[in-house]
């Protein structure tokens, strides 16, 4: 336990030597919500603005999970780095077992991601409005559950891949493939509608519905807003693809990262 | 009772054979040098005894531990110097040692008491809130350095500790890594510096493409080499045949040189026992002797013997390869 602590510690600190970075990015985030709420809501049809209430309220949930995304992937371009630079054979040579180094290293780019969030949840929270301190946990346990997940999604690809132009292509392909097929920017009605119009193939309508980006701001918008409807779904979703990318990442951490 | 001991380990990357059935036998307190050109396999050796990568082939036992195993318990003895600097660079060198210190278990107390030491030791205390990004190579080396003096592990891999760092540096660091060793250390020193194998090794394996040639103390290596030491007499006049005959009739005396007919270079073995009676031979003879001077063969020599390669050469061929 103590060993993962300390890997926390040491990423947290590699973390906030980005600060000014980070302090950028948050300012990005958040400029992207005004302009969007500003801009975006007078460009609305009204059979969306009927389904969303404001843009603005819209789409403030969905900026807290891009933000979530972007900082917990981050954990992977740093130990994608650790490997091309071999730094990762000091850590394989310390006296911790491969386990907790995986678990620790995981740990770290979800709270990492919590961490850098947190601002942007507020943000949600003061536009939107507050919930209840049971539905606050259950926001707080599902986005740590996104979190670790998308770590593990970032550690799994770094380990894969030596060069770190691919590493980057790929993350460039996983951001537009889950923000495009998701209910960040839009709502999973109007995805579903495209869908069964044939606009939108199926395929992406399905990712769109499976996507834990979407189960994310769902969940939060269902207990913010009251729209879409809460349901177990959610929930199970986002344990599901934590459980598989954490898992996914664990093994290929301890297995793959001894042959580099 | 070893604290190494590898049969028959062996690494391959793909086709490269890097590392190749090696048996190697390792006493606890002892500074082994592991001496040999880049891409003799060193590295690769260090890297397998301490578990960071797994061997193809064969197994090792670091302190009665299976390196396949039982990694763990393993990596609890060890600590590693990298030859490349291994440190997160935008860390700072005071960060890099507390965290190390951390994670091998050092209470808070002992940990700021030896971090602080041993960056004052390694002249770095100046430079410790600096970002690694910013230090020279020198600088990084010794930062590296200072991780394992601070952790002092039961065994102690070194590779390359003064590649980069000015001969002052040097000096400093091969008195600490004798105190380490002083202290209670195994220590394995990967190194292709004849001269720091030397000085500091207590027994020096060589290691050329991947193979172990030839392991024992720097003084039985040089010895092994049949007329390795030499002594050049230079005389007041002329030496004759007689006396010529007489030298080589010395049983340790393997060839005589005639640079002049007053100027001998004599190839002979164990040149300590051997240049008392020449002297006495000459003075026998009636033959004043105007200088003596004697010397014996380095690792260079050493490593030439068996490889039939100059260590540079022998960089260079691996680098073409």
């Amino acid at each position: 336990m103590k060993a993962i602590i300390h890997l926390v510690e040491y990423d947290f600190r590699n973390f906030f030597r980005y600060k000014w970075w980070l302090a950028g990015l948050i300012s990005m985030n958040l400029a992207d919500l005004l302009i969007m709420a500003v801009v975006y809501n007078q460009m609305l049809s009204p059979e969306i603005t009927e389904l969303i209430r404001s843009y603005i309220s819209f789409f403030a949930p969905g900026v807290t999970v891009v933000g979530l995304f972007a900082s917990a992937f981050m954990i992977g371009r740093e130990i994608n780095m650790e490997v091309r630079r071999q730094i990762h054979h000091y850590m394989l040579s310390l006296p911790i077992t491969r386990l907790e180094l995986a678990v620790g290293r995981l740990l770290a780019g979800g709270l990492r991601g919590m961490m850098y969030m947190t601002p942007l949840l507020l943000t949600t929270f003061i536009i939107v409005g507050f919930p209840t301190p049971l539905q606050l946990l259950i926001i707080l346990g599902a986005l740590f559950l996104l979190a670790t997940g998308i770590a593990g999604v970032s550690i799994a690809i770094a380990v894969s891949i030596s060069s770190f132009e691919k590493f980057i292509t790929a993350r460039g392909l996983i951001y537009y493939l889950l923000f495009f097929c998701s209910s960040i920017f839009y709502p999973l009605t109007l995805i579903q509608k495209l869908g069964q119009e044939g606009i939108m193939p199926q395929p992406f309508v399905t990712l769109a519905e499976l996507n834990p980006l979407s189960n994310c701001a769902n969940l939060i918008r269902a207990f913010l807003l009251g729209n879409p409807p809460f349901t177990l779904d959610m929930i199970r979703n986002l344990i599901v693809f934590s459980a598989v990318f954490v898992g996914t990442a664990t093994v290929a951490y301890m297995k793959i990262i001894q042959r580099k | 009772m070893p604290i190494i001991h590898t049969i028959g380990l062996t690494k391959r990357f793909e086709d490269v054979v890097a590392v190749d059935k090696l048996n190697l036998s390792i006493d606890e307190g002892e500074i082994f040098g592991l001496l040999g050109p880049n891409g003799a396999g060193k590295t690769t050796t260090v890297l397998m005894l301490s578990t960071v990568i797994k061997p193809t082939q064969g197994t090792a036992k670091v302190g009665n531990h299976d390196v396949r195993t039982n990694p763990d318990a393993v990596r609890k003895l060890i600590g590693i110097c990298f030859q490349e600097p291994k440190l997160m660079w935008v860390s700072t060198p005071w960060d890099v040692l507390n965290w190390h210190a951390k994670v091998c278990g050092l209470s808070t107390s002992e940990r700021k008491h030896r971090v602080k030491s041993m960056l004052t030791e390694v002249n770095m205390w100046e430079h410790r809130r600096k970002r690694i990004h910013g230090l020279s190579g020198g600088m990084k080396k010794r930062v590296e350095v200072a991780k394992i003096l601070i952790q002092r592990p039961k065994i102690a891999f070194i590779d390359e500790p003064t590649s980069q760092i000015d001969v002052v540096g040097k000096h400093k660091i091969w008195d600490m890594i004798r105190e380490l060793r002083d202290d209670g250390s195994t220590i394995i020193l990967a190194t292709n510096e004849l001269y720091e194998a030397d000085v500091l090794s207590n027994r020096v394996g060589i290691m050329h493409k991947g193979r172990m040639l030839v392991c024992d103390t720097p003084k039985k290596l040089k010895d092994s080499i049949l007329g390795g030491d030499i002594v050049e007499v230079q005389l007041e006049k002329a030496a004759d045949n007689h006396v010529l005959d007489e030298l080589k009739g010395l049983e340790e005396v393997v060839e005589i040189v005639k640079i002049r007919p007053d100027d001998l270079r004599v190839h002979l073995n164990k040149v300590e026992k051997v240049v008392p009676k020449i002297v006495n031979l000459f003075l026998n003879a009636k033959l004043s002797i105007s200088s003596i001077r004697m010397s014996e063969p380095s690792l260079d020599d050493v490593f030439v013997h068996y490889t039939g390669l100059t260590i540079e050469e022998a960089e260079k061929k691996s680098k073409t390869k």
